[in-house]
């Protein structure tokens, strides 16, 4: 302490107030602190039942053994069903043997109708609002192919317009996935039945991948995703359509709830045109073999990219 | 220097706390602000959900082979009902020979193939029997088997049908796992008309412009 104040004889409680600037400060300053201890603490108020210890010590995916997956898929059901009052049916479905999915799609059958961006959208649980949208609808006027050329945001009365074609882009399932290369935590890889799938509890939120895609297939979750309850598709896969939080990265995973199962994804089911085709390339009486062996002309995205996509678009005649 | 210099005088101490008690209101006021939030941005208007007739999966048309699945009236396939068993009706055409559909049938609009060229009944319906359908080489055919008839003049577009290739398939792409369906021809086209109509597209994506104005975007004039 530095050389306090005269004490006043005649009035010994004026110290005290004397003193009440320095003792200010001080409670000043404690507050402050505290404030400032509190604020840094206020982002643990976003940490709303969407985390959980369990969460927090949940392995990477190709570590669980199946107890730990069970475990995982216990703590997402349980989850879910806090936040949407639904109880989901999750599986871990995994690749099957002898299947490797191809995707072909008519280019000259598409209307640009956009069902398949909603039936996806729907199916998937992806976020409305903000939107997240696994497939974007090019419209392209005809004798082009390029994308530069495109608008997404078209809205005529009727579709199709004279002088253009339509050609929906989702992930491509490339044999050889930039994204899964730049992934610097591996939460991102391709299975053996051609899906590149992500694991949202071991995504970082870091976009690289979303940079790498040259189809600008991969969406980021900026906020939390907000899914109306009664929109929720209960029929969830862990690496496919269970909700995802805030700050991971998704994208089209061929439905894996649906096509590991067999079923067709939601996209082509919808398709009032029948211009989506999907099937096991390795099984030579499905349908994509066969319209790889009688269809004349094929297009992969950015072929010249070296991406080799397991999506391909044909034209009729 | 005295000490009396040093000191500070009641005035100046009064003086004092009356600032500090102003900063520690202004701060107050700051906090309380700050808690508020009375300058977060505004809430956006919600970005409407999809109508859900946009989700539906069902096929466009009804096929007879469905309305007999689904048990529903059949009168309209009733032809003897009005035509007599004996005495086919004849066909009339205009100056252009363009076929004249009678108002009894004014549902119908002919529009199958360019020119008017194949806008005949009998070109499709059996001539001798109009519960049934004849093929150009004289095949009769059930009104459910309609595919078949499609089949006899569009060749290749009804061989990718059978491969599941032209037309919608639903349900499992491995048909060991489950059940699939494949759709029938007038499921999707109107026989008398095929060419699938033009439909409203549903609603494109947000452009994430502010204020979102839903209108439609300029888009690139078609290449002549």
């Amino acid at each position: 302490m530095s050389q306090p104040l005269q004490p006043n004889p005649a009035h010994p409680d004026e110290t005290d107030r004397l003193m009440g600037r320095r003792n200010f400060l001080r409670s000043a300053a404690a507050f402050a602190g505290l404030g400032a201890l509190a604020a840094s603490l206020s982002p643990l108020r976003e940490l709303s039942d969407y985390s959980s210890i369990d969460e927090f010590m949940q392995k990477y995916y190709k570590e669980m053994t199946p107890d730990d997956m069970a475990r995982a898929i216990k703590r997402i059901e349980g989850e879910v069903q806090r936040q949407y009052g639904i109880r989901p049916h999750v599986r871990d479905l995994r690749p099957m043997d002898g299947v490797e999915f191809v995707y072909c799609l008519n280019l000259t059958r598409c209307i640009g109708c956009r069902k398949c961006v909603h039936a996806c959208v729907a199916e998937n649980n992806q976020s409305r609002n903000p939107e997240i949208q696994y497939i974007r609808v090019l419209k392209l006027p005809h004798g082009s192919m390029d994308v530069d050329k495109a608008d997404h945001l078209y809205n005529p009365p009727a579709v199709p317009e004279k002088g253009y074609f339509y050609m929906p882009v989702q992930c491509q399932q490339c044999h050889n996935p930039p994204c899964v290369k730049v992934c610097p935590v591996h939460a991102t890889w391709q299975e053996k039945d051609g899906i590149t799938v992500i694991d949202y509890d071991w995504c970082i939120g870091c976009r690289y991948c979303e940079a790498a895609c040259p189809y600008w297939a991969r969406r980021f979750n900026f906020t939390k995703p907000d899914i109306p309850k009664e929109r929720l598709n209960p029929n969830m896969a862990y690496l496919g359509n269970r909700p995802r939080k805030q700050g991971v990265m998704e994208k089209c995973h061929f439905c894996i709830q649906r096509t590991r199962v067999g079923r067709y994804p939601a996209c082509l089911e919808v398709c009032p045109v029948g211009a989506r085709k999907f099937g096991n390339i390795l099984d030579p009486e499905s349908e994509v073999s066969y319209i790889l062996r009688e269809k004349r002309i094929f297009i992969q995205l950015k072929e010249e990219m070296g991406t080799n996509p397991r999506f391909f678009y044909y034209f009729e005649k | 220097m005295s000490s009396g210099q040093n000191r500070p005088t009641e005035k100046s101490l009064r003086r004092t706390n009356w600032v500090l008690f102003g900063v520690t209101c202004g701060f107050v006021v700051l906090a309380l602000a700050m808690l508020a939030n009375p300058w977060k941005a505004t809430a956006q208007a919600r970005i409407p959900l999809v109508d859900p007739s946009f989700l539906d999966e069902t096929a466009s048309r009804k096929s007879y082979a469905d309305l007999v699945r689904e048990k529903a009236d059949l009168s309209d396939y009733q032809c003897y009902v009005c035509h007599e068993q004996k005495n086919p009706p004849p066909l009339r055409y205009d100056d252009q020979h363009v076929l004249v559909v009678p108002d009894e049938h004014g549902d119908i609009k002919m529009g199958h193939g360019t020119h008017n060229r194949n806008n005949l009944c009998y070109n499709c319906h059996n001539e001798g029997n109009l519960l049934t359908f004849s093929t150009r080489d004289g095949n009769e055919l059930q009104f459910a088997e309609s595919s078949k008839l499609c089949g006899s003049c569009h060749g290749p577009n009804y061989r990718d049908w059978e491969a599941g290739v032209h037309g919608r398939m639903n349900g499992y792409w491995n048909h060991n796992l489950g059940e699939f369906r494949r759709l029938d021809c007038v499921n999707c086209h109107n026989p008398h008309v095929p060419k699938i109509p033009a439909r409203q597209p549903a609603p494109p994506p947000h452009p994430l412009r502010l204020p979102y104005s839903g209108e439609p975007q300029a888009t690139p004039a078609p290449t002549p």
